[in-house]
């Protein structure tokens, strides 16, 4: 069946089969493998995206739930031409290390600091509490977060 | 090892509604029509985190999707004065923020709020945990202590249950073929209420609660207990309303309540089982300590 | 030491990819026109394999082949250390843990292979399943390996049965009889741990071509032990190790648990079979299911300790769950032993170790590699010590703990770097700990 949708800020039409999950039509269909699946089972977050501004664990979303929706994913963030604050921050707080969760780390923060600029600690281990790092990375993860919260601060609007 | 850049092309095309494997009706008659055409092949999709996960690997195998995400009037919260209609397609995400659900059925907030984790809470509905009647269903015990009613439809009509009447037993209620959840429905109460809600897991975000409570205490205007709802999930097949702690909090002032009498009830009431995440004997030493800090904390209200 | 790197921030050279989604780990990978494996696995942790047909199965349509041991039945056994787990079952033999393979689908798409393994027909005569492996070291236990020969080298106990110990290690120091007689009492107690995944984010997954114009298998895998498995992946499947070619792609985690050979095998086989990309990524369940975990180890403690709280002597006894295969096994169960007595001097220790084989899923290496498990023994243990004794136990600690000149249970003498000490002085500080530590 016939689908339209937005990714990443561009318009995209496709032929899905109703059991098709977004994250199958994101990673085979669109090829932005950047979006992970981790357990397919809504547990680990590493298929996060961001769906018509709510965070959705793609691998418990249908393809043809997101018939007209809005979605970004990782790539819709930033490339290594203009990295966005969060993916920046990233790298500079050493929260990356596997990577795996990264993009789904990513996405959720994204999410977070769109709805809360100034988040505390708790803020954000709520923001995160649906994506597991399994290299444990956590204590980093969290700097990074709050770090990119200054820089989006610090930088204005055209940062983010 | 760097990314080649795939070539994808685009398709013509739009609507998804070409499929007759697939349908989401948009109006109570589309979907009483569709109900009427294909009852017994139909899978009912609400948010898709249950369904999805017992799925897994075997989505192909579904025949015919009733995807209800397309129904407006299923998203509805609806306030009247004397009660409050929630629609089933209602996510935990907006009870968790929505300031009326705060104010009048804060124990729904807070349980909403502890459910999964945001990206459960944006997509899991309050029908859908219904519906799939875990005895772990975090709303659960939050609509039996407001006395919740629910709208059931189906192509040849319509039913009011009690929550309290709903479950049957472990993922067991009373929905018939074809018969779908449309509305929940919450008296207002006049007096003034307070309540609590305590959920204990081995993690505090992803995790199905090991035994939860909740809580809620009406006042009369001389602040006697006027009347009282204890509900217990995961300690028995279903969310269980412990009526003699109920009655035996009823018609006094609650710095008279005998704390430890009312949890030792509540832990000798309940029906737990050993399982993979905690054995009876534990859950009845917990259903003890959740009763006195959920009443506590509605003393320091 | 540099002083280059050593407590400044590096940037890491591969963050950048990982942050913006560029970074490939193996199932991000895409080649025209592959085709989906999906394997057949073991329908009962111990039996006899009677029958495997696959006629139905091949029927399915998008079904490319399914192979099964018939159709290569040259091939050998692999594994880490000891080569003793079977690329496919055989019929006629045995499975011996739910991960094993009985047949490999190759098809078009992921539904059809998923369709076709649902039609595969398996009959199993079932053997007693032991998932206990002090069941598997009783004299009248079933033997769960009966082809490998005598793989029990030092063996000690006479009261056991060894035909399913894989291996076993002895470790004596000191006088351990005369340290017990020195002693002013002595705790003895049994811990227990379990099974645990190492559980990376990234399942198990790859890509496999075969290039026809040299002969060589090319398999884009996540691997740790990267030259091993293609030795392991060559030698199985009676290759020279130059027609096997591993490319490391970007790892999703592995904590140990891809240092075994997982798609490796299929994958090679079921390239070169139909000469077209293939790609095999596993679910969650199967990866727990097929491949390796944290081993539990039984580990039975007897201390001798003087009324001043000194340790006299120290014996253990450690049988670790080794699985179905020896993967790691040989190496993880007699380190925990070594590691017995933990950071603290005894000069008297002895202990035996077992490596048991069982019907379990395997176990390999985790993170700590066998001295996680044994630290929950020796820690519980000096805790119920310094209990008895009414002592504090962070002083209990402090007065056994390793310092330069000690010597580690096999005989090691520690010569430097040993800041035990100065980290219980930290850390009783940090706690702002009530009591006073001192020599």
């Amino acid at each position: 069946m016939k689908i339209s949708l937005t990714v990443n800020g561009e318009k995209r039409a496709l032929d899905v089969k109703p059991e098709t999950r977004l994250l199958d039509l994101i990673r085979d269909d669109l090829g932005l493998t950047g979006t992970k699946e981790g357990c397919g089972k809504g547990e680990c977050g590493a298929c996060t995206v961001i769906m018509n501004n709510k965070v959705v664990a793609s691998c418990l979303v249908l393809a043809a739930q997101a018939d007209g929706a809005e979605i970004k994913t990782i790539e819709g963030l930033g490339g290594k031409d203009k990295l966005h604050p969060l993916q920046q921050a990233f790298i500079e707080k050493g929260a990356v290390q596997c990577g795996f969760c990264i993009p789904g780390m990513i996405m959720s923060s994204k999410k977070l600091l769109d709805e809360n600029i100034n988040p505390s600690e708790e803020d954000i281990k709520r923001g995160l509490s649906g994506n597991i790092c399994r290299c444990t990375g956590y204590v980093k993860i969290v700097d990074a977060v709050k770090e990119a919260a200054h820089k989006i601060k610090s930088g204005g609007e055209e940062n983010v | 090892m760097k990314k080649q850049s795939i070539n994808v092309k685009n398709k013509l095309g739009t609507s998804g509604k070409d499929s007759d494997k697939y349908f989401r009706p948009e109006s109570k008659e589309e979907l009483k029509k569709i109900l009427e055409d294909y009852t017994d092949e139909l899978t009912v999709i609400a948010g898709g985190t249950d369904l999805l996960v017992a799925n897994y690997k075997n989505l192909y195998k579904i025949e015919k999707w009733l995807d209800l995400n397309w129904l407006d009037s299923f998203k509805e919260i609806k306030i009247f004065d004397d009660k409050v209609e929630i629609g089933s397609m209602v996510t935990h995400e907006r009870l968790d923020k929505l300031d009326q659900i705060k104010e009048h059925f804060p124990v729904i907030q807070k349980a909403a709020a502890d459910v999964g984790s945001p990206q459960i809470r944006s997509r899991g509905t309050i029908g859908g945990n219904i519906v799939t009647s875990s005895p772990a269903g975090d709303l659960l015990p939050t609509l039996l202590v407001y006395d919740a009613k629910l709208k059931i439809i189906s192509k040849d009509g319509e039913r009011i249950v009690d929550a309290n009447d709903f479950f049957t037993g472990p993922k067991q209620n009373v929905l018939g073929d074809g018969e779908l959840v449309e509305k929940i429905i919450l008296p207002l109460e006049e007096n003034k209420s307070k309540g609590a809600w305590v959920k204990v897991g081995k993690r505090k975000a992803l995790v199905i609660s090991s035994i939860s409570l909740a809580l809620n205490l009406v006042f009369d205007n001389d602040n006697k207990i006027k009347d009282a709802r204890i509900c217990v999930g995961s300690a028995a097949p279903v969310p269980l309303r412990i009526e003699k702690a109920e009655q035996s909090l009823k018609n006094k002032k609650i710095k008279k309540v005998n704390i430890a009498e009312i949890a030792q009830i509540v832990s000798d009431e309940i029906s737990p089982i050993d399982d993979i995440r905690g054995t009876a004997e534990y859950r009845r030493k917990v259903a003890y300590n959740i009763t006195k800090s959920a009443l506590q904390e509605v003393i320091n209200q | 030491m540099s002083k280059k790197y050593v407590g400044k921030d590096v940037l890491k050279v591969d963050a950048q990819d990982k942050v913006t989604g560029e970074a490939q780990y193996p199932s991000d990978l895409k080649f025209e026109d592959y085709l989906h494996v999906k394997i057949k696995r073991a329908t009962y942790p111990h039996a006899i394999l009677r029958d495997l047909d696959v006629s139905k199965a091949k029927q399915v349509e998008g079904v490319v082949d399914i192979l099964t041991e018939k159709d290569y039945p040259d091939l050998n056994k692999f594994g880490l250390i000891i080569k003793d787990q079977p690329v496919l079952i055989k019929v006629g033999e045995k499975m011996r843990f739910m991960g094993d393979a009985l047949a490999i689908i190759i098809a078009e798409t992921e539904e059809a292979a998923l369709k076709a393994r649902d039609k595969i027909e398996v009959e199993v005569e079932k053997l007693e399943v032991m998932s206990n492996p002090q069941r598997a070291l009783e004299k009248d236990a079933p033997t769960i390996h009966n082809d490998i020969g005598d793989l029990c080298t030092n063996y000690i106990d006479p009261d056991v049965g060894k035909q399913n110990i894989l291996m076993d290690h002895h470790l004596e120091k000191g006088d351990v009889d005369k340290g017990f007689e020195e002693a002013d009492f002595i705790v003895e107690n049994e811990y227990q741990t379990q099974h645990i995944d190492q559980l990376p984010i990234q399942n198990e997954a790859g890509y496999a071509l075969y290039d026809e114009s040299n002969d060589v298998i090319k398999i884009w895998a996540a691997s740790q032990w990267l030259h091993d498995t293609q030795a392991d992946v060559a030698q199985a499947m009676n290759l020279p190790k130059e027609k096997v070619r591993i490319i490391q792609t970007a790892i999703g985690g592995a904590f140990g648990k891809k240092e075994d050979v997982s798609v490796h095998l299929h994958l090679a086989l079921a390239a070169r079979h139909t000469k077209r990309p293939v790609k095999l990524v596993y679910t969650r369940e199967e990866s727990m299911i097929s491949q390796s975990k944290r081993h539990p180890l039984t580990i039975k403690a007897k201390t001798g300790v003087t009324n001043d709280g000194y340790l006299t002597a120290w014996e253990v006894k450690v049988i670790g769950d080794a699985g179905a295969y020896a993967s790691s096994s040989p190496a993880v169960v007699h380190k925990g032993m070594y590691h017995c007595t933990g950071p603290y001097n005894v000069q008297n220790v002895r202990g035996d170790s077992y490596a048991v084989y069982t019907n379990n899923t395997y176990g390999g290496a985790m993170r700590g590699f066998g001295t996680t498990q044994m630290a929950f023994a020796y820690e519980s243990q000096i805790d119920i010590i310094a209990h008895k004794l009414d002592m504090d136990p962070a002083q209990f600690r402090y007065q056994n703990a390793y310092d330069i000149g000690s010597t580690t249970p096999n005989g090691q003498k520690l010569g430097k770097s040993v800041n035990l000490k100065r980290t219980i002085e930290s850390a009783t500080d940090l706690a702002q700990w009530e009591g006073e530590i001192s020599e």
